[in-house]
């Protein structure tokens, strides 16, 4: 496991993928990014194109969602304000709150068990220098999203933590994300590797970040 | 604090036995139970070995002996409390140190059955009511003055005409020399200044500053750390192992097979001796161990039940109590209630797990640990180590928790075996998964009762059990007689006024280490017989108290239910709520419960709130006793709706408290305690609040659903 | 060798940098009142304080401490008078006491952050320390006594 993840910290891959992504599409001189309102970050943003395929796009939407609604993504992205925990999604012993700050509260805070690193053995806190959960303001809820909703607010501002494209690019590297594929011991991994992922995660995103229809699953 | 700082050996030593100090204790006549009460100078001359229990120094200092083990119950308060009422001392005026495990000096030592002060509150009476006469005895002789004149306060002995006084420091030369009198009467409870009284315990600053030493903070000079990987099928033996990576481990010194009995097998596994904790644990770690697990049976927890629920089909199983025949009484009737309960093992998981520091030098053995049987641990290891009984001395540290599990001998044991071959004195430390996964257990019972409803009066009531039998697991073997637990926990009226009433035992073996868990047996047949009559209160259409008053003809009972009905509200009891009531009796002590239950808001059930009236008799702090209460409903909690102990293919499914969750705070229901008060013979404070609850809670349950749960545990979260 | 802060004492460790903050208190420094309950940040019996946060030191290792401020319960008041020292005693909260430490640490922190708490309040700071003999009822009322104690100490300076 520990291998895998230096070798995506590592690789080159994504970086080349998205390059490549980019320059195919602007070779093809398609339109520019654009979802809902222009977030504050879209200035930024430009170097990202669009080329809407809303088949392809709700496609690779598809793959991302079997990848978010999986425990080592949902468990942060509880409904409630406490996390989950295991491959069932039950809610986290001991009941932890989010807090204000996503970090917890007084002696419940994230950081008392989970540690800059994981810490080795089977149900041991998994770590990360940054471990919390959306901010109260911010909850980002995964658990009891239909695609289409999921989809949906993913890409509104208002509830993706005011992120343009550029920002939702990036996220997939944010090291919280990667920590799902670094879950720590007896952990299982969400159902494909991080690159996929992330090839999935900018395909939906350039291809127009179409949302599902309300009778997908 | 370290209770056990000075030995007691030691502080007879240094205090000097005759002449200087009074020291009060008790012996046994040879072979007989009967105990005398004898002075320190008085055993020298008689040549008699005593146990202090009370000794004044010459500065009015008074240190009394606890002979129990304090897990929490209370005992390093209930005694001093106890004494220092006859003996005229304000309590901050005393300490307290623990007696080391010694059959002959102290008797029965064990912390079990809830016997600390049932067991000894009257002979701890007769000690300071007789140190307190030899003292004002002392002063009239040095005064001259009639006795009649002289009484004993806060330390001191008074002369009432004059005012003047001693402190007692002034008269224990004298009073050491004085022989005890015999049958001095004792105070009557209307008398009493402190017994009675919910007095702040002695023990709480230390366990809020760090200072109490448990076993696990025992620290020797010198001291080595120990951790063992055990073949985790309890009969399986050790095939070979592979230290070189163990041995690699910075801190690591010694690794090397090591057996422990527990009662008639041995336990095999390998010790990693380290210089520090986590150097051991880290090499238990790194240990490549092949076990042996032949010739045994692996159990299954499936089977274990299918068993037991097959063999009540048939099995009339040994009988232990019976009245009328209900067998008869069964054939004959038109209707008969005929169902079946089944209860989990249980861990007993102390927060402090299992541990224990040993000594081995060949002409001395010295053990200090959280044990709830010294006097045991003597005597079992003296023999495993073929040492003479009075080399192998026994200190209780404080313990962490006990709840039956530190009543076992293999820990201490194992780590005088370690000790022994390590050549240093050795800690042993179990993790949290060693605890849980090693056992001893609470046995997994299934119960069958059969009952009959005639013309609204409950005519039958036939119980069978079938579950491991604690005594043939110790011994080794079956008794060929009923287990005689069977009917702990039922009340005695009932005999009274059923008219076909029997209790019999299943026999059920397995090779799992059972041993006695909080209320013992009354904690599973508890639920099992007071569900039962929730039942047949049903089935006659009664109101489950009115049905009790029924047959608990016993004044005492009837008082205890008197009280239940008022206290919890019973009568005006809001119909939008479910109610449940249970009453058991557990080492002569009598606890009745009405739990409260709503539904919530998202569906799930919620316990509101939990009455307690509990009947011990002749009590010594009731703040104690609500505390034991409050904590029995909890656990009773965890083992109703969570704790289940199983086995696959012989090994323990739980580790840890991530599989074997602990009820936490938000999961504690408000308890509310209350004493009946009178003059009978103390019963036991620490398990009996226990065994109503889960009963209690069932009825609930039942009231607000209709739906009867007879298996735990039962999940709160889904009925 | 790892230099950290414990009680305002500052110590240098001979240690393992992974050895669990835990037993370096425990076995090296000689401060036996942090308890070892799981070794898992399961049971809170092992809380102390990292720069003032609640942390479970089995799960701790040593190496996070190095350089920081560590306070365990011997350091919780100079003379067993902090707020909720005297509330526990007041209260008789400890049955066997094994736990205690830890919900006491826990507790402080909750009792600075927070000098009002509610019963929910109290939930959610109090949930990750497990207490076998029952002492649940008794902490709650505690806690609030203690938050009773802090008010009238700090309007009588």
């Amino acid at each position: 496991m520990k291998q895998q993840i230096s070798t995506i910290n590592k690789s080159t891959f994504p970086a080349k993928a998205l390059a490549v992504v980019a320059s195919l599409l602007i070779a093809v001189g398609v339109m520019a990014f654009a979802i809902n309102d222009k977030p504050d970050a879209s200035k930024t943003d430009t170097s990202y194109v669009v080329k809407k395929d809303s088949v392809a796009s709700v496609k690779a939407f598809k793959q991302v969602y079997t990848v978010l609604m999986s425990a080592r993504c949902m468990n942060c992205h509880p409904s409630g304000d406490i996390p989950l925990q295991g491959d069932d999604n039950h809610l986290h012993t001991m009941a932890p709150k989010r807090g204000i700050d996503g970090k917890g509260v007084y002696a419940m805070k994230c950081a008392n068990c989970h540690q800059p690193t994981n810490t080795p053995g089977l149900h041991m806190p998994p770590g990360n220098p940054n471990w919390h959960l959306p901010p109260a303001n911010m909850k980002m809820v995964f658990q009891g999203r239909t695609p289409r909703q999921l989809a949906q607010q993913l890409v509104d501002p208002k509830r993706n933590g005011n992120k343009g494209m550029k920002k939702l690019i990036e996220h997939a590297d944010d090291g919280l994300v990667l920590a799902g594929w670094n879950p720590g011991d007896g952990r299982t991994l969400p159902p494909m590797s991080h690159a996929a992922f992330k090839k999935a995660w900018i395909t939906w995103l350039t291809t127009g970040a179409y949302a599902p229809s309300a009778k997908a699953k | 604090m370290e209770a056990n700082a000075i030995s007691r050996r030691n502080f007879l030593k240094i205090s000097g036995l005759a002449g200087s100090a009074l020291c009060l204790g008790t012996y046994f006549v040879a072979e007989a139970k009967n105990e005398n009460l004898i002075t320190a100078a008085n055993a020298e001359k008689a040549g008699i070995e005593m146990n202090a229990w009370i000794h004044i120094d010459t500065n009015g200092k008074v240190t009394i002996v606890d002979h129990r083990a304090e897990m929490g119950q209370g005992s390093y308060q209930s005694v001093p409390q106890i004494v220092a009422e006859e003996l005229e001392v304000d309590l901050k005026d005393i300490d307290v140190i623990f007696g080391e495990g010694n059959q002959e000096k102290f008797g029965n030592q064990i912390t079990g059955g809830s016997s600390t002060i049932r067991g000894s509150y009257k002979n701890l009476l007769k000690l300071g009511a007789t140190s307190r006469v030899l003292l004002v005895t002392a002063a009239a002789n040095k005064w001259g003055v009639p006795l009649i004149d002289c009484y004993a306060k806060s330390g001191h002995v008074f002369h009432r005409p004059t005012g003047k006084k001693f402190h007692y420091g002034e008269l224990v030369e004298v009073a050491s020399k004085l022989t005890p009198p015999q049958d001095i009467p004792l105070k009557t409870r209307a008398e009493y200044k402190l017994i009675g009284k919910p007095l702040n315990r002695r023990d709480s600053p230390a366990k809020t500053n760090g200072e109490a030493i448990f076993g696990l903070d025992k620290k020797l000079p010198g001291m080595l750390y120990a951790a063992v990987e055990r073949n985790p099928r309890m009969r399986g033996k050790v095939k070979s192992f592979d230290a070189t990576e163990a041995l690699k481990v910075p801190g690591v010194k010694k690794v090397f097979k090591v057996k422990m009995g527990v009662f008639t097998i041995y336990r095999e596994g390998v010790a990693v001796v380290a210089t520090s904790t986590w150097a051991a644990l880290q090499g238990k770690k790194a240990l490549k161990v092949t076990w042996d697990d032949t010739g045994f049976e692996h159990i299954n927890t499936a089977d274990i039940y299918k068993i037991q629920h097959e063999k009540l089909k048939t099995d009339e199983g040994l009988l232990l109590q019976k009245v009328g025949n209900p067998d008869a009484a069964i054939s004959k009737a038109a209707k008969v209630i005929d169902v079946v309960y089944q209860t989990p093992y249980q861990s007993h998981s102390a927060m402090e797990p299992v541990n224990c520091v040993a000594w081995y030098r060949p002409e001395k053995l010295e053990i200090w640990g959280p044990i709830q049987a010294p006097e045991w641990v003597q005597d079992f290891v003296s023999k495993q180590m073929k040492m003479p009984k009075k080399n192998v001395i026994v200190n209780m540290t404080f313990l962490g928790g006990g709840f039956g599990r530190k009543a076992f001998m293999d820990y201490p044991h194992e780590a005088a075996v370690i000790s022994k071959e390590a050549g240093a004195p050795v800690q042993v430390i179990w993790k949290r998964e060693d605890d849980l996964t090693q056992g001893p257990y609470r046995p997994g019972i299934t119960y069958r009762c059969q009952g009959v409803i005639d013309n609204g009066e409950m005519s039958v009531a036939k119980f069978r059990m079938a579950g491991q039998n604690i005594d043939h697991w110790s011994n080794g073997k079956s008794s060929g007689k009923a287990n005689d637990s069977t009917s702990e926990g039922f009340l005695k009226p009932y005999f009274d006024s059923i008219k076909n009433v029997s209790f019999a035992e299943v026999v059920f073996e397995a090779p799992i280490p059972a041993m006695w868990w909080r209320s013992v047996y009354a904690s599973t047949n508890g639920f099992a017989y007071e569900s039962f009559l929730n039942e047949m209160a049903h089935e006659a259409n009664k109101d489950q108290l009115d049905f009790r008053r029924a047959y608990l003809k016993d004044e005492r009972c009837q008082q205890l239910i008197d009280k239940l009905e008022k206290v919890s509200g019973w009568k005006s009891r809001d119909k939008k709520s479910g109610y449940g009531v249970a009453i058991t009796e557990c080492f002569n002590t009598t606890v009745g419960q009405v739990v409260k239950v709503s539904r919530q808001q998202n569906g799930k059930i919620k316990i509101d709130k939990v009455w307690a009236v509990m009947d011990c008799g002749w009590y010594v702090n009731p703040d104690i006793i609500a505390a034991q209460v409050e904590g029995s409903v909890l656990m009773g909690l965890g083992a109703a709706t969570t704790h289940e102990i199983t086995f696959k293919d012989g090994l323990v499914q739980q580790n840890n408290f991530y599989d074997y969750p602990m009820p936490r705070i938000a999961d504690m229901p408000p308890v509310e305690v209350h004493i009946m008060e009178n003059t009978a013979d103390a019963g036991g404070v620490g398990e009996p609040g226990l065994p109503p609850f889960a009963p209690a809670l069932t009825d609930a349950i039942f009231d607000l659903t209709g739906k009867r749960i007879r298996k735990l545990p039962f999940d709160m979260q889904t009925v | 060798m790892i230099t950290l802060t414990v009680n305002g004492q500052k110590h240098k460790v001979d240690a393992d940098p992974n050895m669990p903050l835990l037993w370096a208190i425990r076995d090296i420094i000689g401060l036996t009142g942090t308890k070892y309950g799981c070794g898992a940040a399961q049971c809170g019996a092992c809380t102390v304080h990292l720069n003032g946060e609640s942390v479970r030191s089995c799960v701790t290792k040593l190496s996070r401490a190095a350089g920081q401020q560590v306070v365990t319960i011997e350091g919780l008041s100079a003379n067993n008078n902090h707020p909720l020292q005297q509330a526990w005693n007041e209260l008789n909260v400890p049955q066997c006491g094994y736990c205690q430490s830890g919900q006491l640490m826990s507790a402080a922190v909750l009792l600075r952050e927070n000098p009002q708490p509610t019963d929910q309040d109290i939930d959610d700071a109090m949930s990750g320390n497990i207490c076998r003999c029952g002492t649940y009822q008794r902490i709650r009322s505690a806690i609030h006594l203690a938050a009773e104690l802090q008010r009238k100490a700090m309007a009588s300076k």
